[in-house]
């Protein structure tokens, strides 16, 4: 199985020309939904690519590019109705256990409604993720996520395309690049790096842009990626994602897994709140149990949706029940769960009961948090500005973490040129604009990381032909990922054929990029034909017998 | 007079509450909900009908409506979904900032657009003419994100003589209007903007001005100032300009309307926190009440600089006058 597509390439000489009466219908015309030029560039760019390397299978295909809003609600809500789509799942920190996407984006009981939004269905795949999700022993999980790589390059539910590289500047005569942490999958803009990060003169705070302006900021709320940046540094969790990609303690001075469904906690001494009053066993208990409290924190619910019960055995010490073996929950739920204070919460709650509204709406006027930098100002559509908090036990080295929002991309590289922002977090150009700046401004540092996610192209299995793993080869045969990477990504992309990146080096199947044909025509030509696909005037028909019975996407 | 007074009042209400209707269905009728643009599609079902319930958006479309329009009697714009904050705050924040970026641009414009148009008609068919029209219609043609992009790169990327972004510098506040307007700080942020806006501005006076400039220098007062022995000075100034300015005066008052809601390019560009701004946040994020109520706002400033121009031009000229009594 390890090498089915490269052996089909090679050994496979059937052809695929047929006459009429040997072949079953034509196939329907087949649309790519993608995003607009205007919004994303580069996925526009790889459909497009794609798009062309397909039609010489004898498809017809639409590229169709649809608004945000209505390209998810399409994507997601309308499942039946679409054929084959661009789409993404971008890095985050508690993605770097890679069970969140191993069991979500392809077990079966997903399909309906959940994360499986191109209906995969292989029983032997939902036993292989189910397995790797309860089992504690590292070694023996990587064999089973290795296993589960394998059989997703043999069935192909998505076309994957790259694994996008962070690119971000900074300026390197106001901070010591020896202070830059990297982060495994995420690189140097993350929250190891703004505590740890050393001025080299005058200059105190670290500036960096935004592009798009985050939501309000409070512990049970996503503020969205860049609000994430700030409230991961004000919020402080029990564990928090370390730079290797491993769970690291933080709030807890140690977490012990005693069996599979029983962890134990240990909160770290002397937190203080930025009210003056002390982090308390009763704090984290709240912060475990609070989101599941109605429908009031839903943001934050699933991340606690497998605690049964959260009780504090001590004055330090907590214990959470599991209601099912997780070998991610230390990274997936400790380390993503802010510590919020129970005297300023729990009212809130309350009031909370007999109204619509949710926790995430709430904006306290002075938010209190027990973090490495506090909240001074947050005017969402101009600015951000933290100072660091003296009495953390793990202190910042700067005064002020300030985000500016800045919609326009060019203003943000001139803005690093002149020093009005010391930091490009936020970059959505050109990766080689940026490398030009550096080349020409000696001040300037650009790095460039390896990202936890990855783009790809999902096949709808819902709809014929999508259904047929043959016909998922031969569309992700004719994918050239080297091309994609370097024309459509601009070489800031590296190519894929997993959804566990490189970057995790201990759980990413070395060299499975190498085991689907890349941009091969003959490759996918000799699958289709091996699977009685049929090319009649110069239009690709079904096998023989079978009927066209979708109606193209409208 | 009451009557056309009272009949303009009618015509900017009427076409208030139109606005509003269609601002209100312009959102609702695009497919999904707003939940889509700011909540990853992992989220279950629930979690995105909990959040539906929070904002009232799991109630009928006319219940919806009625609420809406009742509140806004009220004067009650509602509560941002992104920033959870009352959207009347959030507008209140952003609108000084534009009025100002719009008045001192138009100010500029029309100062300068005023004299330079009494100049080239004066000086008609001579080489500063040749130069000054193709140069003024050129900067009216351009499309003000170009115009602002080359005068951040000459000015901000180049020279390093203005800032980038913002109305302050990092770590800045705004503070209240009075501090904003004391404040070098802002008006050196406020330079870049202005300066796009004025360019983008000016053309509309300067050739409205030369035009106007044109007819009234040959009228027979003019040439009656002339055989008197007026200075030349005397009669551009002081007759021909002072004729020539009613229409220029009035296309300010169009302008000034116009530039409020017309600013939301220029304010992407240099990130200016002002209401164009917000209004572009909030439909890329499908905020619902934060772009009712911007659109509101601009529609309200709009509408009434038009209702004044108006009632100034039936004012000034007695033949302007309501239709029913024609």
């Amino acid at each position: 199985m390890k090498r089915f597509l490269l052996s089909v390439a090679l050994t496979a000489l059937p052809s695929l020309a047929a006459s009429a009466q040997e072949a079953g219908d034509a196939i329907r015309p087949l649309t790519l939904i993608t995003q607009p030029e205007a919004a994303a560039p580069q996925e526009h760019q790889a459909a497009q690519i794609i798009a062309d390397a397909w039609r010489k299978l004898g498809l017809t295909v639409n590229v169709r590019p649809l608004p945000g809003q209505e390209f998810n609600q399409v994507i997601w809500y309308e499942r039946q109705r679409w054929d084959t789509t661009t789409w993404q799942m971008v890095g985050r920190p508690e993605r770097s256990d890679p069970d969140e996407l191993t069991y979500n984006l392809f077990v079966s009981a997903n399909a309906a409604n959940g994360y499986d939004f191109v209906g995969y269905n292989n029983p032997e795949y939902d036993k292989l993720a189910q397995e790797q999700r309860e089992e504690l022993d590292l070694a023996k999980r990587k064999v089973l996520l290795i296993q589960a790589q394998e059989l997703i390059n043999h069935d192909q539910p998505y076309g994957f395309e790259v694994h996008p590289e962070n690119v971000v500047a900074y300026n390197k005569t106001v901070w010591d690049p020896a202070s830059m942490v990297s982060q495994a999958g995420i690189g140097i803009r993350n929250t190891w790096t703004w505590i740890n990060v050393r001025p080299l003169g005058a200059q105190q705070d670290v500036i960096l842009n935004s592009v798009a302006p985050p939501t309000n900021l409070n512990p049970f709320n996503i503020s969205g990626q860049q609000g994430s940046w700030a409230a991961e540094i004000v919020w402080d969790r029990l564990m928090r994602v370390g730079p290797e990609g491993l769970p690291e303690p933080w709030g807890a001075e140690k977490v012990e897994r005693p069996d599979t469904l029983t962890v134990n906690v240990t909160l770290r001494h002397g937190m203080m709140w930025s009210d003056g009053q002390p982090v308390t066993i009763d704090d984290a208990v709240f912060s475990l149990t609070a989101p599941d409290i109605g429908d009031k924190a839903p943001m934050y619910k699933p991340f606690v949706r497998n605690i049964a019960s959260v009780e504090a055995t001590g004055p330090d010490t907590l214990t959470i029940k599991l209601k099912h073996p997780d070998a991610a929950f230390l990274v997936s739920s400790l380390s993503k769960l802010n510590l919020a204070p129970k005297h300023v919460w729990q009212p809130i709650f309350d009031d909370l009961k007999n109204k619509p509204q949710t926790a995430e709406s709430i904006q306290e006027e002075h938010p209190v948090s027990s973090g490495p930098f506090r909240i001074v100002r947050a005017s969402l559509n101009q600015e951000i500005v933290l100072e660091a908090n003296p009495t953390h036990w793990s202190p910042p080295k700067i005064h002020r973490w300030i985000m500016r929002i800045m919609p326009n991309v060019e203003a943000s590289l001139g803005a690093l040129k002149s020093g009005e922002i010391n930091f490009l977090a936020d970059y959505t150009g050109d990766p080689q604009l940026l490398q030009d700046l550096a080349k020409s401004s000696p001040n300037i540092a650009v790095s460039q990381a390896l990202d936890l996610g990855f783009k790809f192209i999902a096949y709808n299995e819902r709809r014929p032909p999508f259904q047929d793993v043959a016909f998922r080869q031969a569309l992700s045969a004719l994918i050239d990922r080297t091309l994609l990477a370097e024309d459509a990504w601009g070489g800031a992309a590296v190519p894929a054929n997993s959804w566990i990146s490189p970057a995790l080096a201990v759980w990413h199947d070395q060299g499975i990029v190498s085991r689907v044909p890349g941009g091969n025509l003959e490759a996918a030509q000799a699958i289709l034909a091996k699977a009685g696909y049929a090319l009649v005037d110069g239009k690709l028909h079904y096998p023989a017998g079978v009927k066209e019975t979708t109606a193209p996407y409208h | 007079m009451a009557r056309l007074i009272a009949d303009r009042i009618g015509h900017l209400l009427l076409v208030l509450w139109v606005v509003t209707t269609l601002t209100f269905l312009l959102f609702r009728l695009m497919p999904g909900d707003p939940t889509l643009n700011f909540l990853s599609p992992s989220f279950t079902g629930e979690t995105r009908a909990a959040l539906l319930h929070g904002f009232g958006l799991d109630k009928p479309i006319w219940e919806q409506y009625l609420i809406y329009l009742g509140q806004l009697l009220h004067g009650n714009f509602g509560q941002s979904f992104l920033q959870n904050a009352p959207v009347s705050q959030i507008l209140w924040d952003a609108l000084p900032n534009t009025v100002i970026l719009t008045l001192v641009s138009l100010c500029l414009a029309y100062a300068f657009g005023i004299v330079a148009g009494a100049f080239l008609a004066f000086r008609r068919g001579g080489l500063a003419e040749a130069v000054a029209i193709p140069v003024a219609l050129a900067t009216r043609a351009a499309p003000e994100f170009w115009l602002g992009m080359l005068l951040l790169a000459l000015f901000a990327f180049q020279l390093g003589w203005f800032p980038t972004d913002g109305a302050v510098s990092p770590g800045g506040s705004l503070g209240s209007l009075g501090q904003r307007l004391l404040s070098g700080d802002f008006w050196w942020h406020l330079c870049l903007p202005a300066l796009t806006l004025t360019l983008f501005l000016q053309g509309l006076p300067l050739l409205l001005m030369r035009a106007t400039m044109l007819e009234v220098l040959n009228d027979e007062f003019i040439v009656m100032a002339r055989m008197k022995g007026l200075s030349r000075w005397s009669i551009v100034i002081r007759h021909a300009a002072r004729n020539a300015l009613l229409p220029v005066v009035t296309a300010f008052a169009l302008g000034l309307g116009a530039s409020v809601g017309g600013n939301v390019v220029i304010e992407t560009v240099f990130a200016w926190p002002g209401i164009g701004r917000v209004l572009v946040q909030a439909v890329q994020g499908a905020d619902y009440p934060v772009a009712q109520g911007a659109f509101i706002v601009i529609a309200f400033v709009l509408v009434v600089m038009n209702t004044m121009a108006d009632l100034a031009y039936a004012l000034l000229d007695p033949r302007v006058s309501v239709g029913a009594r024609r």
